[in-house]
């Protein structure tokens, strides 16, 4: 290749570079929009150049995408196998917990090991939910860990993946008795009918608010806003008052106010966010964010922006941007919305005296301020599923450590160490949560809009195929419109995007 | 014959498994979809390849790392190089400042990006509350430098410039090093002043290491991931002003994190693009390099 060659080409890169009518990257290939893809002209010749595929489970045969799907196999799950097992069966659990989520579940790990002989768990931190997911994606079935431990975003794409026993089949085997359960924790984990995993560490969004500032602007620490229009206010009297220089710090991460909060808002408003009764009754086909109700919350927060009462801290990258907003020492926020599940870390950093001013009883905690002025809260944080094909004693050994995760005392226990929220109802007289939740009320707010929200479709939240993706769109929406775009405009072509990335995934799952 | 087959099987065998064989997987993967595992891949056509280069988000991704590159490569050379000449002198106690200078090859990205965060983060950071600068420039304070869409990528590539700095300094203090002292001593009776001195005899001299250097750092600028998974991801939003190629193929924060098929074209066609790049590189200014001898 001599050079003019080399430089022919470069020239053809830089030119192809500086074209600009080019449609989106999820169109690569097809001949027609993804949009108007049919699934079933696809998905007619799978599996042909499947190599590495381990042979699933009967999981298979069960796979709902119909509201019509049979009850899963009780025998799928042979849970007196442990009986027969010489010598402890080893589980590999893998978790994307960290800081004092971490330490909670080594604790509680550690506890189990040492209670019995029979089963000798191991963990195995991710760091993260999103490097569990991915590391999982990326393995062998027989390289995968025994029980892992998913989002809730994960209960579409984690029921395609077919690699994973539906809880169901051990709940029923067992005879496990799930009536003390907050029904809603098992609901958000079932999709058509089947219980996929086992709900445990239940988190939701709460305000985190200083309780100085709150006094300094005249307000009551013992009463934060709860509806959208009392955060204005609040916000209005802590900067008039000069308590600090801005309302509330908000976001546009993905996991928070680019995404999750969305979904949360959509939910206190009665409002579906997909269709398909949120996908709950069937695979969404389609987004619904672009409406009245997203219009209207979405233009309520960017005029918090534009007037001043709101501080925009961008996407999130950290995960603390926001926290570390309240902890500014020139120009504050009094406010921020993060996960309940962030209480334990938050608490933690403030007894060390990490932030210079503000301490541990400074923190106010309140509910999620919604478009309805009524608490309630989508199930978040994240389940427990036991991975299919490891052996029957495996299998029986993972559900044996779920019913000691899941049982009332170690959630009494795991709430007060994290803040996640207890996922059954008997577990609040147990100690050490019913001293907590009577001392410090500050961890029962999350609780408290969990069993306050009603029962109802829009309340179970969405199950998307490509949730994480969805969530990255909407998340450059929300940063579109917290710089000033047009919130209909964002939102149109957000729910676009979205609808493409559905019917992307549909046509392959 | 036979003898050399032997020898050469172990790496070769390496070579093909470790190289060869998933290059060729991905080469094939990027021309598929597949599910949400990654499995049940069916072929959609090769020319998914020239729609994922020609898709709006390819070229974005492209132009931003070109960017970044020619922010960091020029840079890292002028650093790298003026700080070896500097410390390329025979002093009582340079030892020390060549191993300050060097100290960065052995910063992990990650570390060094945290403490890049540490300074620039805008509410708590080290920097950014230092009152007489954001009285200067209010971009530091708020919305802060990795915030602000105009200087986001500019902060990612000083925190990655002064990450390299350390290895292009050990390569050209090694280079400099190489130069025969002879060379200098005739310059000088010639009557070379100082800045002619490093014109024409240590740029020329060094040219084979630069030519290295130059290449790698290219590379390095290119395959960028952990500063901007750590300092934006990809952001600031909704300009995605720090979305590199291999933040669109490999990050959580990318629109096609979950398509494999994807993916793996974004990946295949990064490699194409910086071969070409080191062809051009090796083509139009390895010529020119002096190599010495004969």
């Amino acid at each position: 290749m001599n050079r003019r060659f080399a430089f022919t080409m470069l020239a053809g890169v830089l030119v192809a570079a500086s074209c600009s009518s080019s449609d989106s990257i999820l169109e690569s290939g097809n001949e027609t929009p993804t949009t108007a893809a049919s699934p079933t002209t696809v998905a007619a010749s799978p599996g042909t150049d499947d190599t590495d595929a381990p042979p699933s489970s009967d999981a298979t045969t069960i796979a709902p995408t119909t509201s019509t799907t049979p009850p899963p196999d009780p025998g799928l799950c042979p849970v007196d196998a442990l009986e027969n097992a010489d010598g402890p069966v080893e589980v590999l659990f893998w978790h994307g917990l960290n800081g004092a989520t971490n330490d909670g579940i080594e604790y509680l790990a550690a506890e189990y090991n040492a209670s019995q002989s029979k089963v000798k768990v191991r963990l195995e931190p991710q760091g993260s939910y999103d490097s569990t997911i991915d590391k999982y994606v990326q393995t062998s079935q027989a390289s995968r860990p025994d029980l892992v431990m998913f989002p809730e975003y994960m209960v579409q794409q984690t029921v395609d993946s077919d690699s994973v026993i539906p809880i169901q089949s051990c709940i029923e085997a067992a005879g496990f008795d799930t009536s003390a359960f907050r029904q809603a924790t098992l609901k958000a984990y079932a999709t058509a009918g089947v219980q996929w995993a086992m709900p445990f560490n239940v988190s939701n969004p709460v305000l985190y608010f200083n309780r100085r500032m709150f006094e300094k602007a005249g307000l009551d620490p013992d009463a934060p806003p709860q509806s959208l229009q009392e955060l204005r206010e609040y916000s209005q009297a802590i900067v008039d008052s000069g308590a600090a220089s801005y309302g509330i710090a908000i976001d546009s991460g993905t996991d928070s106010g680019g995404g999750w909060f969305l979904e949360q808002w959509f939910a206190n408003a009665g409002e579906l966010y997909a269709d398909n009764d949120n996908g709950r009754t069937a695979p969404a086909t389609k987004v619904l964010y672009d409406g009245p109700v997203g219009v209207e919350l979405l233009t309520f927060l960017q005029q918090m922006v534009q007037d001043g009462l709101a501080y925009y801290v961008g996407g999130n990258a950290t995960g603390q941007d926001n926290f570390l907003k309240l902890a500014d020492q020139t120009a504050p926020a009094a406010m921020t919305i993060g996960t309940s599940a962030a209480m334990g870390t938050v608490f933690d950093a403030l007894d060390g005296g990490l932030i210079p001013g503000i301490t541990n009883e400074d923190v106010g905690i309140g509910p999620l301020p919604g478009p309805s002025g009524t608490p309630t809260a989508l199930v978040g944080g994240a389940a427990l599923y036991v991975v299919a094909d490891h052996g029957d004693e495996t299998t029986a050994a993972a559900w044996d450590f779920i019913t000691y995760l899941v049982s009332a005392q170690s959630q009494s226990e795991w709430a007060v160490q994290t803040g996640y929220v207890p996922i059954r109802a008997d577990a609040l007289s147990l100690e050490p949560v019913a001293s907590t939740y009577t001392d410090d009320p500050r961890f029962r707010v999350a609780y408290d809009q969990l069993i306050g929200s009603p029962d109802e479709p829009a309340l179970q939240g969405p199950i998307l195929g490509p949730q994480r993706e969805v969530r990255v769109v909407t998340a450059l929406a929300v940063a579109d419109i917290f710089e000033g775009g047009d919130v209909q405009t964002a939102l149109t072509d957000a729910a676009a995007r979205a609808n493409a990335l559905i019917a992307d995934y549909n046509a392959y799952n | 014959m036979p003898a050399a087959v032997a020898l050469l099987a172990p790496s070769t065998l390496v070579l093909v498994l470790f190289v060869l064989y998933p290059l060729g997987k991905a080469v094939v993967l990027g021309q598929q979809r597949c599910n949400v595992q990654g499995r049940n891949c069916v072929s959609n056509g090769w020319d998914q390849y020239v729609d994922t280069f020609m898709s709006a988000e390819f070229q974005h991704a492209l132009w931003v790392t070109v960017k970044f590159a020619l922010i960091t490569v020029p840079l890292g050379l002028v650093f790298g190089v003026g700080l070896a000449v500097l410390a390329d002198k025979h002093l009582r106690g340079i030892s020390v400042f060549r191993a300050i200078f060097s100290s960065t090859v052995a910063t992990s990205v990650a570390v060094s990006s945290l403490m890049w965060l540490f300074l620039l983060q805008p509410e708590v950071g080290a920097l950014s509350n230092v009152g007489w600068l954001s009285d200067l420039f209010p971009v530091v304070k708020s919305p802060g430098l990795l915030r602000d869409p105009g200087t986001a990528l500019t902060s990612v590539a000083m925190s990655s410039v002064w990450a390299s700095l350390g290895f292009t300094f050990i390569l050209v203090t090694a280079g400099l090093q190489g130069i025969p002292a002879e060379l200098y001593e005739a310059a000088a009776i010639d009557g070379a002043t100082g800045t002619r001195r490093f014109r024409h005899v240590t740029l020329p001299m060094l040219g084979p290491t630069l030519l290295f250097v130059l290449i790698v750092l290219t590379t390095r600028a290119f395959q960028t991931y952990g500063e901007i998974d750590l300092l934006t991801s990809g952001g600031p939003k909704p300009h995605d002003s720090t979305m590199t190629l291999t933040y669109l193929t490999y990050g959580q924060e990318s629109i096609i994190r979950g398509n494999a098929g994807l993916q793996a074209a974004t990946a295949v066609l990064l490699f194409v693009v910086l071969l070409g790049l080191s062809l051009l590189q090796l083509r139009g200014i390895g010529k020119r390099v002096h190599y010495g001898g004969k």
